[in-house]
């Protein structure tokens, strides 16, 4: 049984990488169609609208980051891969918000982002306050990884 | 740390001196003209605006003058060249230029005739081309494409639209007209036409004809005169004429490339008149005199109004503006914090009544900033490219300018921060060491790590966050201290610190909470009674004084209410700054991440070059995103949850009457 705490914990790892990946992947591309369109009619905004493509991107690295604390945990990059299956199935929960979180809030990021892309074609002296809207959403997944980050370390600590 | 004191200036003079004040006032550039709304007899608008759209008409001719310029002779420019900035022109020589401005222009409309001429004869090449591909088929004939025949025989030129072999037009002939007598000679085929040269006698024309007709021959649409090999000739000379002529034109255009500076120079120049015919529409003028009336900074008026009045016949006058009108504004900082103004201005500038935040501001952008990215090795990136750029590039224009000097700082911050938590290109150190050269050196946090403890860190987030929030609501207290509203001050203010503070210290003696955050001291009960006494005292305040705008005592307690809900807004204020752990434990594990695979191949040779690339790669990639995470979340944390406790904003930016150019910067002669 002890061999399936890795696979669960493992397993946990690759859906944060995963979700928050295909959530970014989602995310930058629909907002760098918005922003190839807005670079089309003026070049000059390449560099304001590469940050708000840019947004919806983060969750996807904050996956690979749990995904990488977790196996690093786990001892599957060198260490001792032997844990309980408690413990596999507590990592592999504190990897959930990350994961949820991270695929969602990337998506609906991207769409504040497009609808910023859009405001500063329109009037681009509001760069500063476009940048926040989709700002808004991330704080979401900061929260998430910043959930799983410590379920993680806490899970860590325990003698199960 | 102020918004600049402004004054109404009213300027007035004879209208003989009025090119030489606008010239002077456009130089200093430090009026903003104001529209006079003055309904007078004497006084009057005077319209300019065919002159104002003749100069943007010049000035666009101009512009496309500079494209063709840049398409057929560009100057090489690196990435770094928007940094030099615009380079010096000085009042003579603006003067100078001002009779060559026609000739100029000529120049320039010489050019955009010569991109026209190419763009035609691109046109036309491509025009010789289709009719070549057209009469390729046909060139095996040696007869021109328009031959009728002789005295006795009709010759018929032409094709079908199949693929057909001799037998075929043979047979399918014979098919129609059997008793004609016809020669077919098959001149070329492909896969959809066959084009034939058929003779038949003059007396089987008819026959022939309608027999043709019926099984799909036409004849070519508008046929040359010439042999097709003749007009083959023909064509290419032409194509070849063509394109002589595009590489003349090219050459010549490549030839004016010397031409660009004075291109750009009345590029300037239409701008600047441009801008000076609309001043002229926007001034109040009799028959012999002129008033203009606008804004200007107080500590430029006395000595703007003593030049004017020692160089012209003028009357100038300064007052303070009223307190209902629109002034314009401009801030003005320290050196420290002038790089930040420019996120002041991206939310807002100011309104009425409200102090410039840029000071205070700035100490919490830099920490947060710091705090975020903490990475010693990546500070110091940004802080050693940053001094670069500002030495190296001293005519920088203000903009750019101002954001190289914020990262500078954000850069040292993040020093700080890095050797604070003892990170450096992540766990670099350590991992060389362990990788290359066997030993367990490793850069030791001068305070702690936060990979390790980060409730402690996360503790340290909220601290920063309640400091950051109080800061913002001492503000508020103080604009309304300022104002004298020193009830509303109490309301807004003081019942808030007292609830939002006193509750804070009563969760800070309950043991749950301690043990949670794992802070070291515990507060004595009677700090608790007195918290809560605290915070139930602001609670009451709030619900009794939330609504006082609201006339119905109902109305108001309900009022009072909701604003008492608030306080759920300052716990979700406080854990925003949670975003401080997250980012920077972001940073410093991702840089990990880099080490730990380019420490991979072990050590060595193959090793040491593994770990170079991915070094490299990584590390850019890891600044690259966060230094965008950083930069975005703390303008978050200072626009949402600092200025949304004291900070609206809208005011008007100064915009003065001045040299507004591109391309080149006035030098003032001293």
């Amino acid at each position: 049984m002890s061999s399936l705490g890795i696979a669960f914990a493992l397993l946990g790892a690759a859906l944060a990488a995963l979700m928050a990946g295909i959530g970014s992947a989602i995310g930058v591309g629909m907002a760098g169609e918005a922003a190839a369109g807005a670079v089309t009619e003026d070049p000059n905004r390449f560099g304001k609208v590469l940050i708000l493509q840019l947004l919806p991107g983060t969750q996807g690295i904050y996956g690979l980051l749990i995904a990488f604390i977790t196996l690093t945990q786990i001892g599957i990059l060198g260490g001792d891969p032997n844990i309980s299956l408690v413990k596999g199935l507590l990592y592999f929960a504190a990897c959930m918000p990350m994961a949820f979180v991270g695929l969602w809030s990337a998506i609906r990021q991207a769409r504040a982002s497009v609808a910023s892309i859009s405001m500063i074609c329109k009037r681009p002296e509001t760069f500063g306050k476009s940048m926040i809207f989709p700002a808004m959403v991330e704080t979401y997944a900061i929260l998430a990884l910043l959930v799983s980050i410590l379920s993680i370390f806490g899970v860590g600590g325990l003698s199960l | 740390m102020a918004v600049l004191q402004m004054q109404r200036i009213s300027i007035c003079a004879l209208k003989k001196d009025r090119k030489s004040i606008l010239e002077t006032l456009q130089r200093r550039g430090v009026v903003e003209i104001s529209d006079l709304a003055l309904q007078d007899s004497v006084f009057e608008k005077a319209d300019t605006s065919a002159v104002r759209s003749q100069f943007e008409k010049d000035l666009s001719a101009v512009n496309q003058a500079l494209e063709v310029l840049d398409a057929y002779s560009p100057v090489k420019s690196s990435l770094l060249s928007s940094l030099e900035g615009r380079g010096p022109l000085t009042a003579d020589e603006y003067a100078a230029f001002g009779e060559r401005a026609d000739d100029v222009l000529a120049q320039a409309l010489r050019l955009n005739a010569l991109s026209k001429k190419i763009s035609e004869n691109r046109a036309e090449i491509l025009k010789l081309e289709t009719q070549l591909d057209a009469l390729v088929p046909w060139l095996g004939l040696d007869v021109p494409l328009r031959f009728t025949g002789t005295r006795s025989t009709a010759a018929f030129i032409g094709s079908f639209p199949e693929d057909l072999s001799l037998d075929e037009v043979y047979s399918r002939i014979a098919g129609q007209a059997p008793d004609a007598t016809v020669n077919v000679d098959l001149v070329s085929h492909s896969q959809d036409q066959t084009c034939v040269f058929i003779v038949a006698p003059r007396a089987e024309a008819a026959a022939v004809d309608e027999a043709l007709r019926a099984i799909g021959f036409t004849r070519p649409a508008s046929p040359p005169a010439e042999s097709p090999a003749e007009r083959k000739k023909l064509l290419e000379a032409e194509t070849a004429r063509a394109n002589e002529a595009i590489e003349a034109a090219r050459t010549e255009i490549v030839s004016r490339g010397g031409d660009r500076p004075d291109l750009k120079l009345l590029a300037d120049y239409l701008r600047l008149r441009a801008e000076k015919y609309d001043v002229i529409g926007r001034l109040m003028q009799s028959r012999r005199a002129f008033i203009l009336s606008g804004y200007v900074t107080a500590r430029n008026a006395r000595p703007l109004s003593e030049e004017l009045s020692s160089k012209f016949d003028v009357a100038v006058e300064l007052t303070a503006p009223g307190p209902d009108e629109d002034v314009p504004v401009v801030l003005k900082n320290n050196p420290f914090s002038t790089p930040v103004e420019s996120v002041v201005e991206s939310y807002s500038l100011p309104g009425r009544h409200e102090i410039d935040p840029t000071t205070i501001m700035s100490f919490f952008y830099y920490i947060l900033f710091g705090m975020m990215l903490s990475d010693a090795g990546y500070g110091l990136v940004m802080t050693i490219a940053c001094a670069v750029v500002i030495l190296k590039y001293k005519n920088m224009e203000p903009g750019i300018g101002k954001m190289v000097k914020m990262f500078f700082w954000c850069g040292l911050s993040t020093t700080f921060w890095g050797f604070m938590f003892g990170s450096f290109f992540g766990d670099a150190v350590a991992v060389i060491s362990s990788t290359f050269f066997h030993s367990d050196l490793a850069l030791r946090p001068i305070w702690f790590e936060p990979v390790s403890e980060p409730i402690r860190l996360l503790t340290f987030s909220f601290l920063i966050g309640i400091i950051h929030l109080f800061v913002g609501l001492g503000l508020k207290f103080y604009q309304y201290a300022r104002e004298g509203k020193y009830y509303d001050a109490v309301c807004d203010v003081v019942f808030w610190y007292l609830l939002v503070g006193g509750g804070i210290v009563y969760l800070l003696t309950m043991p749950m909470i301690t043990e949670m955050l794992g802070i070291p001291f515990q507060l004595p009960p009677i700090a608790a009674t007195v918290a809560a006494w605290c915070a139930l005292a602001g609670l009451v305040g709030i619900i009794l004084t939330g609504g006082r705008d609201s006339k119905n005592p109902f109305a108001r307690l309900a009022q009072g209410l909701y604003s008492a809900y608030n306080v759920t807004g300052y716990l979700s204020d406080i854990l925003s700054y949670s975003r401080l752990l997250a980012l920077g434990l972001a940073t410093g594990v991702i840089a990990q991440v880099f080490n730990k695979m380019g420490s991979m191949a072990g050590g060595g040779i193959v090793g040491a070059i593994m770990f170079i690339v991915v070094f490299l790669i990584g590390h850019t990639l890891n600044i690259g995103i966060n230094l965008l995470g950083a930069y975005v979340h703390t303008n978050r944390l200072q626009f949402v949850e600092f200025f949304g406790k004291f900070y609206e904003g809208g005011g008007r930016a100064f915009t003065p009457f001045a040299a507004h150019t591109k391309y080149y910067k006035f030098k003032e002669e001293i």
